[in-house]
Formats: structure tokens, sequence, C-alpha cells
């Protein structure tokens, strides 16, 4: 019986490298608030950056920040921006500053889960990260991120998007769109989805629990009662198909699948719209959900001048880039009137909001069929 | 004689001495000749007990323990939901459905091919790759246009003739087919690899004994393929129990939900909670633990008989199939017409087309090479594709390089203990996508050596989430090879490695070729875990096709579908061209 | 040439695979203590049912198979020796350079003819390969040598049984090896051919006047084909010695029984001199002659060969030792004799008589037993 000692060495050697590279602290026990990075002792040298531009405003500010970021290397950027999107944003910065960001794309929850990750472990993998409200806001929560937008800048951008370490970028707007070769009569306002008219034609999206938030919380404002919210829920889960993402639900709309979504960006639709395909979402249902899209320097950003100068950038020149983009920038004036979803409620309350959600469209399989 | 006492895998080290004999020295006992086939036994042993323990390690922990210690908690915020017992049932039901299916089609589809003379051979070929090749998403996304009672395109064709639309995707059934034509080329090139090592006198034996054709089939034929069987419906039922893309695509619109949207809503919250994900995990860990032990056992059962390829030379003489020759060379061109152009189809058409609509002249005369002109603009494609083979290629081979020896371990050697090396390598398995991701990062980041941020990092999680195909089918290789083959050759005076190489490989190969082959396929369509741990500059082809969905251009999608599937089939070509000439030739 | 001592192998029993073993009655003896030697140029031969560990010996002979005690050297090379104490010697398999024969030959299905053949020579320590001229010329040598010249280039699976098992051969042969194994080498091949096989292996033996031990469980092919015989039987060598000593000289009832038909009937010991046994049966009293000289009184079984009882229709009388009168039950044309079984008191003899000699079944007729061999068979 020599070969299981054997081989109990191999898999407790195995195990020792993961052990001693895991000393850090339990994986899940990681997240909330206690913010083990590494700047625990102090300002770090990007923070320090930070505060010292934080004076400077303009042409002065821009120049400095030019003259900085020349010595530091590059950029990195994580975001969960579209690729067509973060494709015109990162050539548009290089054409104007000759910096070539390198770009990690991925959907919000895998950036915050990388960021996470990486400062857990003290990597300082990126300088700055534009992703959702949501994800924002954890991160704010963790205390890795420093507010270093230009305060002139910042003025611009609605409340609703301005927030302690970040600020929005643009903002993905939920409407209903629908599909003009079968709806004729498309809602005017939200209430009209209860309408029974819509029954079978209807198709609400699974992750959206956001909207589904914010759409309640904006009811129950209007002065309607907890009930009566719970009512037109129901009514409208009644007869509406679910469908997993927001392309799928874009497409399988153009292909007849069903007629009318209720809460697809407004972004996906115009796109397709675009390419031809029989989709329409303006006029906006009133009023437009919109969930802030962000961006913040990190506290142990490598290249904290360029991160600064990028988001500068962003919140001025990248806001046109941003909207050819199918974007709908946040300094921008929108027409319509804007409910925001409440980034704070939706990191407080957010699993609670995604578990009611879940439980009223799993409740779709006793009426439809 | 030689039953029982000449069984050389009651071995050496087993042996016990007489109950009067002295007990060796320790010093004796504990020794172990540093030889090559010790290093490369220990090495691969390592190896994989690394690449499974390092998810492993981390879900377990993560699911038991917390800050404070161990903690249970995880379980029930993952089984506090009272709708826990409609999802597994939801889930059993739509994994076994498929696994059936899947088995069946699989199954038949590798006999009538290696062991029939059946007509239309060559689409077999393509009808085992092309589904692989697909995305799920763009599978699933086919069949919808296929098969909905609203837009499918089946459904309009029948319709007037039927006066109803006839199918429905949007059912368990419809999820049960999709899934399982999905998974079907995973049990056709397990089977095929062990239909090819098969004494085709043993049938004709049968068949001379009196036994009709499918008697034939069902005592002798497949009872000796068991093992590659048990191991396809363990792989099958576990993948499909993890599957999501189609439940979620076709289940949802009519509320079936699974055990899998659990996981998808339990990772989707921040704070993550991976503790209850893990406890999700953990659960398909133990029916897969127990499903690898079931297996063990009744392959275990008179294994020796099961060793199909002896030195006996044998000529696989193909079966005249008669009578029924026509029924099942329709059968054939329904299933290649079901499971590969009807989705190509459905993917050429909307590649073709600016936005999808339903067939007419008005959408054939706006057909455009746009879509396949954006996916050559795009920056990243030629480097994307670039990493995607590199990464393809090289955890194909590393992998089958390690679980050829692994199966040897597993399957032929005498070491004691040695079952574990191959429960070790099915654990990835079981390990969601995401989780295998986290975990990984979550080591690289502390690892002394810059692995975080390159492209190993990525070869190290496909590595690890393809090692338990790569052993499935190394180890139903395995198992068909006669150990005579191997003893002639030490007796021969071969060393254990120049066995291995010059007897064991080439025999092998007909498994080898094919993990190689559905390692390098799916591989390509890796997301979950790529997306987490690519850097700039890493980008792989998945990462390409999943940005082209969350843009909302389809199309564009449908185009880089099709040149997957051209890409990929000439690829798999040259690799079986390959596979064919170190192996065992075929007639 | 071959010498083993002591050899003791024993298997925790199949069922307790991998796992811990814990009472030593569950080990199982394949083989226990056998010894025996063979001389150069010698074809020795295990021979024995299932079960009686032959294989076993063979494969520890081979390396195959690690025995727990005992010595196994081969010339002056010792290939295995333990004490069950202290230091062992196991030379592993592939440093011993023997030859070997599988049951089902195992011919490499990848590899062509010239391939299966050349194997052993490639493989060598790359100090003492030999060129590819060299091998190439060894190989066609030894493919000559079994007729297969013509084949070299072809797939090795394409052979016929035949062909297969002369490829094994050639294969086993083409080392030179001091010492060749043979695991029943004709047992998958249809009867002609076995029996012309049979022959042409024991003329190539005798040719090459090589060393070979032999494992089979078919009796007629080691006393044709040997010039030692070893019967073991569950585990343990009971007789071993010429083939023709083993058939007429059983050691025991089991030998007797294994090695051919035999006719046995139990008797005592009446008087004894010099061998010259008189032996009281049911049927009478019985002359034999044996070399085990056994106490009056003694219990025995008196062992006759088919073969050594013959058959007429008249007495014979005082000219025969033995003679017993009886009635034909059957008989059966065998082609080059004639079985009968004739019914003598309460026993049935089997007596294998000339061709010419055919006599219907109910007549009465006279057994004369021919003492010189009839061997006796001590009950323990």
């Amino acid at each position: 019986m020599r070969m299981p000692r054997t081989l109990a060495r191999t898999a407790l050697a195995a195990g020792a490298v993961m052990v001693l590279a895991a000393c850090g602290g339990n994986p899940t026990a990681a997240p909330a608030g206690d913010a083990g990075g590494p700047e625990a002792s102090g300002p770090t040298e990007a923070e320090q950056l930070y505060e010292e531009i934080a004076g400077l405003s303009g042409q002065e500010r821009r120049d400095r920040l030019v003259e900085l970021a020349a010595e530091e290397d590059g950029l990195n950027l994580y975001t969960s921006m579209n690729a067509d999107m973060v494709d015109a944003v990162t050539e548009a910065f290089e054409d104007e500053f000759d910096i070539e960001p390198s770009v990690y794309r991925a959907g919000s929850e895998t950036v915050l889960q990388r960021i996470l990750q990486e400062q857990e472990a003290g990597f300082p993998g990126n300088d700055v990260v534009e992703t959702n409200a949501t994800e924002l806001m954890a991160l704010q929560q963790e205390d890795v991120m420093a507010q270093c937008a230009s305060p002139e800048r910042m003025e611009e951008v609605p409340e609703a998007g301005k927030y302690e370490d970040w600020v929005a970028t643009r903002f993905n707007l939920f409407a209903p769109s629908w599909n003009t070769n079968i709806i004729s009569d498309p809602p005017e306002v939200w209430e009209d989805l209860a309408d029974p008219k819509y029954d079978g034609q209807l198709a609400l999206e699974l992750g959206d629990y956001d909207w589904y938030m914010a759409l309640t919380d904006y009811w129950l404002e209007q002065g309607k009662s907890q009930e009566e919210v719970d009512q037109l829920w129901a009514d409208i889960v009644d007869g509406a198909k679910v469908v997993k993402g927001h392309t799928v639900m874009g497409e399988l709309m153009s292909a007849g699948q069903y007629g009318l979504a209720s809460s697809n960006y407004t972004y996906i639709v115009e796109a397709m719209k675009a390419s031809g395909a029989p989709l329409e979402t303006q006029p906006y249902v009133n009023p437009v959900i919109a969930r802030p899209n962000g961006g913040s320097c990190m506290k142990t950003a490598q290249n904290p001048a360029t991160a600064m100068l990028f988001m500068d950038w962003l919140l001025t020149e990248g806001q046109e880039v941003l909207a050819a983009a199918e974007a709908t920038p946040s300094t921008a004036e929108i027409e319509t009137e804007i409910v925001a979803v409440d980034g704070q409620k939706l990191l407080d309350e957010g699993s609670e909001w995604s578990q009611r959600y879940d439980d009223l469209l799993s409740g779709v399989e006793q009426v439809s069929d | 004689m030689t039953a029982n006492l000449a069984d050389p895998a009651v071995t050496p080290e087993e042996l016990r001495r007489p109950a009067d004999g002295p007990p060796e020295p320790r010093a004796a006992r504990w020794r172990w000749p540093l030889t090559p086939k010790m290093f490369i036994v220990a090495g691969v042993a390592a190896a994989i007990g690394y690449l499974a323990l390092v998810p492993l390690g981390y879900l377990i922990w993560g699911t038991f323990f917390d800050a404070q210690g161990l903690d249970l908690g995880s379980f029930e915020r993952a089984y506090g939901d009272g709708r826990m017992g409609e999802l597994w049932g939801n889930s059993l039901a739509f994994a076994g459905g498929a696994a059936l299916l899947s088995i069946t089609v699989g199954t038949t589809l590798a006999y009538l091919n290696v062991r029939t003379a059946v007509p239309f051979k060559a689409l077999f070929f393509a009808a085992s790759i092309v589904p692989l090749i697909v995305p799920g998403i763009l599978y699933t996304v086919s069949w919808i246009f296929l098969a909905s009672p609203q837009i499918g395109l089946l459904n309009a064709f029948l319709e007037p003739i039927l006066g109803t639309a006839p199918f429905n995707i949007f059912t368990i059934w419809g999820m049960i087919w999709v899934e399982g034509l999905h998974s079907s080329p995973i049990v056709f090139l397990l089977m095929v690899a062990a239909f090819r090592s098969m004494d085709p006198s043993l049938e004709e034996s049968a068949l001379m004994s009196g036994a009709t054709r499918l008697q034939t089939l069902r005592k002798v034929t497949l009872p000796l393929v068991r093992p590659a069987l048990l191991s396809s419906i363990l792989v099958i039922l576990i993948t499909s129990l993890e599957s999501f893309e189609v439940p979620a695509l076709l289940g949802l619109q009519n509320g079936i939900y699974v055990f899998t949207s659990r996981i998808y809503f339990v990772l989707r919250s921040y704070p993550q909670d991976l503790g209850a994900a893990g406890a999700l995990a953990v659960s398909l860990l133990a029916v897969a633990v127990i499903g690898v032990a079931v297996t063990r056992l009744l392959a275990g059962k008179g294994s020796k008989t099961y060793q199909t390829v002896t030195g006996k030379g044998f000529r696989p003489r193909p079966l005249d199939l008669g009578k029924w020759k026509p029924v099942v060379g329709v059968g054939i061109l329904f299933y290649f017409f079901v499971t590969v152009v009807g989705p190509l189809l459905v993917l050429l058409y909307a590649a073709l087309l600016p936005f999808y609509q339903a067939p007419s002249w008005e959408a054939i005369s706006s057909f455009t090479l746009d879509n396949f002109a954006q996916v050559f603009e795009m920056n990243s494609a030629a480097r994307a594709l670039k990493n995607s083979l590199i990464l393809g290629i090289g955890a194909a081979t590393i992998v089958m390089g390690l679980m050829a020896i692994a199966a040897w371990i597993s399957v032929r050697s005498t070491i004691p203990g040695r079952g574990i090396v191959e429960q070790l390598s099915f654990v990835p398995l079981v390990i969601p996508g995401i989780v295998l991701g986290l975990s990984i990062s979550f080591v690289y980041l502390r690892f002394p050596l810059p692995i975080y941020g390159t492209i190993l990092i990525l070869l190290i999680a496909y590595c690890t989430k393809y090692m338990p195909y790569g052993m499935r089918y190394a180890s139903t290789s395995m198992t068909q090879i006669s150990s005579e083959l191997e003893e002639s050759a030490m007796v021969s005076g071969a060393s254990w490695w120049t066995t291995f190489r010059r007897v064991l490989l080439p025999l092998l190969s007909p498994g080898i070729t094919a993990g190689f082959i559905y390692i390098l396929v799916v591989s390509f369509r890796e997301l979950s875990s790529s997306i987490l741990l690519y850097s700039p500059g890493n980008e792989v082809l998945s990462i390409l096709i999943w940005e082209q969905f969350e843009n909302g251009s389809f199309n564009v999608l449908a185009a880089i579908g099709v040149l997957m599937v051209l890409a990929l089939m000439f690829m798999v070509t040259v690799a079986y061209k390959l596979g064919a000439k170190v192996g065992l030739r075929e007639d | 040439m071959l010498r083993i001592d002591n050899l003791v192998k024993s298997f925790g029993g199949e069922k307790s695979r991998g796992k811990k073993k814990t009472a030593s009655s569950a080990a199982v003896f394949a083989v226990n203590n056998v010894s025996f030697e063979v001389k150069e140029g010698e074809l020795f031969t295990l021979l024995g049912p299932s079960g009686c560990g032959k294989t076993t010996t063979l494969r520890s002979i081979a390396g195959l198979e690690k025995p727990d005690s005992g010595t196994i050297s081969v010339g002056d090379r010792v290939m295995f020796s333990s004490t069950g104490r202290g230091r062992t010697v196991n030379m592993p398999a592939n440093k011993r350079g023997l030859g070997m024969v599988f049951q089902s030959y195992a011919i490499w299905p990848h590899m062509t003819v010239f391939d299966n053949v050349a194997f052993p020579l490639q493989v060598r320590e790359r100090s003492d390969r030999p060129s590819k001229k060299v091998i190439a010329e060894k190989v066609e040598r030894v493919l000559a040598t079994m007729q297969l010249s013509e084949q070299s280039g072809r797939q090795a699976t394409k052979l016929s049984g035949g062909q297969q098992q002369r490829l094994a051969l050639a294969r086993a042969l083409v080392i030179e090896p001091p010492l060749l194994l043979l695991d029943e080498p004709l047992s998958n091949l249809d009867a002609k051919l076995r029996e012309s096989l049979r022959y042409e292996l024991k003329r190539l033996q005798r040719e090459l006047g090589i060393t070979s031990v032999y494992v089979t469980h078919d009796q007629v092919e080691a006393l044709a084909l040997s010039t030692q015989i070893a019967v073991m039987e569950r585990g343990g060598v009971v007789q071993l010695g010429k083939p023709r000593d083993i058939y007429e000289q059983p050691a025991n009832k089991f030998v007797a029984e294994f090695i051919g038909t035999s006719n046995f009937i139990p008797g005592t010991v009446a008087s004894q001199r010099a061998g010259r046994h008189c032996v009281e049966t049911s049927n009478g009293i019985l002359y034999l002659e044996s070399a085990s000289q056994l106490p009056v009184g003694s219990e025995v079984v008196v062992s006759i060969r088919p073969e050594a009882v013959e058959l007429s229709t008249t007495a014979r009388g005082e000219q025969v030792a033995n003679e017993w009168q009886g009635t034909v039950v059957t008989r059966a044309f065998l082609g080059d004799a004639v079985d009968h079984v004739v019914a003598v008191g309460e026993h049935e003899v089997r007596a294998r008589v000339n061709p010419s000699v055919s006599i219907e079944s109910g007549t009465s007729v006279y057994l004369q037993l021919d003492p010189s061999k009839i061997s006796l068979v001590p009950v323990n």
C-alpha cells in the first residue's frame, strides 16, 4: 500500500499551491464592504494625483493631463460597453491623444467580478472602469474607485447620474418597442402593457429586475396603492412570454414571434431599425426608465493621469461619439420624461427585487397555454 | 485457465504474503524505483489533481466556509426556494429526455456508420460535427425559426397541408429535442470509437447461433460497448442538467424553469453568493460521483471480457442491411436534415439578411454579403481566430496527452488509488463555467509566475474544463485494448514508455482523435470562463461572437457561425486524416 | 538453463481488487512452492487444468507477475529472487530478453508484419540496437524461417490464423532469446491446423535448439511436444517427468485421469516382492510390476490404460498373467482404433484395440491385461 501515500502526497502538493496562494481570505467572504484593498494605509499615488489635478479646470487641466499622460504607459479600460460603442470611443480617443487604450470587455457582472478579484489580490489591472450603475455602486461600496471627473463637466450631468465615486457617462433607456407589422396601436403609457389586447403578443426579459424595480417605485410614487401596482404587474404578466437576452428579444420580435417587447434597450431597437427591421420604439412611452452607466478612475490606477484624461474626454468630446453610437449621452438633453433607476437601492435591495421579479415571471405558467 | 489467476489486473503490488510469512521491512516496501514511468505517471496524476482540485477546492471552500468558519447557510439560501422540487423535476425530465434521445440517436448512428454497409456514409462526418460547432444559442435560435408555432418555417410549410401548426418548440419536448440533437454528436464520437474496436466475429457468432439482428444488437453488441455507453449517459445527463441556453430560450416562454436557472439568478446578484451557487453545484457533484462509481461498478464487472481489441487480427466486415437499407437511408437523410441542413440553412439565411424576417421574395431580394464583409473588417477577428486556434489545438493536445496516460493509470495499471485519478478528472464537469473562471483567476492572481493576463490562463481553463471529456474518450478506448498487446511489447524488451508510445497510443488513436476533435471544436465556443479570464490582446472567437450578440447584431453573428462551421470542418478533416495515419487502419 | 526454486505467488482474490485486504485467509495461492529445472534445448511443458497455476508460473518467468517469494534464474542471470524478507531482485519484463508467444498472439494490429517482427530489435537500448540494415536482415531471415516472407509488407491483421501464429513466433524468436515462453499458442486454431502446427513447432524447436517453456491444458499436445512435462494441480507440481513416464506411471489418480483416459479399479495389495505386486480386486487377482514397492494390505487403485487391454473371444488361460471375462457393452470406431466398453463384474473396462478387431456388443469376451503396462496409483 505504498501508492496511496504517494498519490495523497501528490494531491497535497497540488492542494498546497492553492492554499498558499489563497491565504488571503475566503473567496466568498470577501465582497461586503470592508475594502481589503491595498490603499488602507493612506492615499495612493493615483489618489494624490487626482487630488492635485482636481483644483485645475479648463484648458489648463487638459494640458496638464496630456503632459502627464505622455509619461504614462497607455490606458487599461474595463468596460461593459458593447463592441461597436467601445470601438468608436477608443478610436476617437486615440485620434485625439495618440494613446491606444487596452480594453477588456465583458458583461457588467463579469467586469465587477474581475475587478473585485484583482483588487483583492492587489493586482492593479485597470485604470478606468465604465459599466452599469449596479456594478458601479458595488465598486463604490468596495471603496476602490476615486471620483476624478472634472467638476465643470459633472454639472452637465443630471442628478440621477451623480454619485460619490462615479458619474454617469450615458443612459440605457428602457422603453417598450414593437413590431410595426403586428402592432398597430402601440402602448402610450406603461399601464397599457397590462391591457388584455396585448395578451399573447407581449414579451418580458428574464433579467430586467432593475426596470421592474424602477417602474414599481414610479407607480407607487404616482400615488398607486401596492395592491393596484401588484394587479398591474399580474395583468402584464398574464398572457406574456419570457425571453432571455435583449438581443434575442429584438431578434424574435423582428421575426414576428411576438409583437411587443416590454423593456428593450432603445439602442438595440434603433440599431435593428437602422438595418431595416420593422421595429419601432418611438414615440417613447412616458416616462422612459433610464439606467445610468458611468465610469470612474481606480485608486490603484497605474496610469492615473491618462485615466483622468479619459474620463474628462468621455464627458466632453466623448459624449458625441457615444451619441453617434446610438447611446444616450448623460450630458445631453432628453426630450422625454426620464425616471432613473436608483443605483443605491439597486445595490441594497437588488437580490430581493431579482427574486421578486423571478417569482412574478415564473407565475406566468399558470396563465399561459 | 487463464481467467482469474492470470489476470494482469491483479497486481504485484496487491500480492500478499502467506499468513505465516514475516512482514517485510518497511524500508523495502516503500521503495519505488526511480523510472521514467514513475515520473510520467506521478506527473500526470499530479497535473490532473492540480487542475481538478483548484476549482473544486475553491467551490467547496466557498460553499461550506465563510469568514467565521463552517457555514451551511449557503445550502439554505440555495435550496430555500419553494419551487426547488419543481425545478429539479423539470431538470431531470429535461436531462433524462435529452440523454435518452442523444444516446439513442448517437449510438444508432455510430453503429450504422461503423458496422454496417449504410448508404450516405459521407454525411455522417458532417452530422457528427456541425451541431458541435454551432454555438448553443445560434443552434437554439435556428430551431425557434424552424419550429416555433408563430414563425417556424416548418410550421409554415406544413400548416396549409395539415390545417394546424404541428410543431411547438417551446415545450419540454422541444427542449429535449434540441438539447438531445445538439448532444448527439458527443455520443456519436464516443460510440464510434467503441464500435470501431470491436471484433465483428463476436456479432457474427451470435447471428450464427440463430439470434436475429435485433437480438444480437441487444444481447451481444450493446453489452460489449457498455462501458462506453455508460460513460456517454453520464456525460450527457450532467451536461444537460447544467445546460442553460436551451431551457432559457425555449422553456422560459412557457414558464418551464430548470435547476440551472437558480444558478443563473444566484450568480447574477451582488454581493455574489458563491456559497449558494456552490451548494447547487455540490449537489451536481454528488450526482456525478455516484454516477462515476456506478459506471465503474457496472463496467468493472468482468471488464476483461470487454477487451475487444486483441492481438488476433480481425477484419471489420460491414454488415449488409438487406431490405432495411432504404429505410435506414431515409432515416439518415432525415437526421442529416434536422441536425445539419435545417439549422445551417437558417443560419446562412440569417447571415445573408440585414435583419431577420420570414422567408419571402422580398426577403430574398434583400440578400446581402454585408454581414460577412463586417466580419472580415473586424480588427480583432484575425487575432481572435489565431488565439482560438492556438488554444483549441493546445488544449486538445494537452488534454488528450494527459488523458491517454490517465486512462492507462485508471484502466490498466495496478496502482492502488487509481480510481481517484478518474474521479478527479471528472470533477470539472460539474463546476459551472463562471465558478471555474473565478477559481482560476483567484489562484493565478496570487501565483508567483506571470500567468494571469496571458493566454496561458485561458489554456489552463480550457484544459480543466475539457479534461472530463478527454478522459471519457481515452478510457473508453483503453478498456477495449487487450492487455496482452501491451505485455507482448514489454516482453519484447520495450520499456513502459516505448510500449505506450508505439503500441498503446496508436491503438488508442481512434478514441484520441475523436477526443481531440471534440475538444478542438467545443473550445471554439467556450465563453463562460474565457470572458472572465481573457485580457486585451488575448480575445478568442467566442468573445467576438458574444460581442456581436450583445450588440444585437444577430445577423453578423450568423455570418460568424457560418464561417466557423466552414473553418472547423476543414480542420476536423485534417485532424481525421492525421489521426487515421498513425492509428488502426480502417478498410 | 531455467531454474525455479520454491516459487510462491498468491492473490488477494479478484473481488477485493483495490480494497484493503484484511484476513489472511482471503489469500489464494496461485503458485505454491513450485520448483523445477529446464535444461538447455529442452521443451518443458507445464500441463494442467484451468486455475492450476501454470500460466501464473509462466508469467512469473516472463516478469509479468511478481511472485511473493522464490527464485527464478535463466542461465546465470537471476530474474527474480526473494526470500520474503530483505532485498528483492525483480528484473522488469522488458529487461529479461525472453521471447514469448501469447495465447491471443498479441499481434499489434496497427503494424505491418515486418514492423511487428522488427519491434523487439527496434526498442533495444540505443547502444545495443542493431543498424536498420541488420534489423531488416534479421527480420527477413526469421520471416523466411516462418515462411512469411511474402507477407512481410502486409497489415498484420490481414493474415490467416496459422500465419498469425507463425508471426507471433517470429516476433518472439527474432532477438534469439535464451528462453522461449509459449502460452497455449495453439489453442486458438482449428483442430487440423493445430495438429500440423504442433509438429511444425516441434521441428522448429528441435532444429533451433531453443529452450522453451510451454503452457497447455491439452495433454495430447504436451505428450507430443515435450521433452519434460510438469503436471500441475492447484498451484503445485504433482508430477514431473518424461511424457512416457507420466503417461505410463501416473503419480496419482489426478494425473492418470488428466493424461488421457484410464480404467481405475480399486484393490488391496495381497503380496509384493521386488516390485512385483499381487493386487486383489473385486474382479479377481491382478499381477503387475511397479517401481513403488507397497506393503501388503495397502489400499490402492490400479490404473489400466485402454490400449493396455487386449480382447479376444477365446480364453488364453495360462499363457497370460491376467485374464478377465466380460461382456461387450458398446463399441466405437475411431479410425485408427476401435474402443470397446466391456462389463466385467461391477466395473466397466475400456479397451482400445487394433481396428481389425471389432466385436459386437453382447458378445462374451476375454480381456488380457499386460502386467508391465498396469500402474499402481496409491490411495492417500
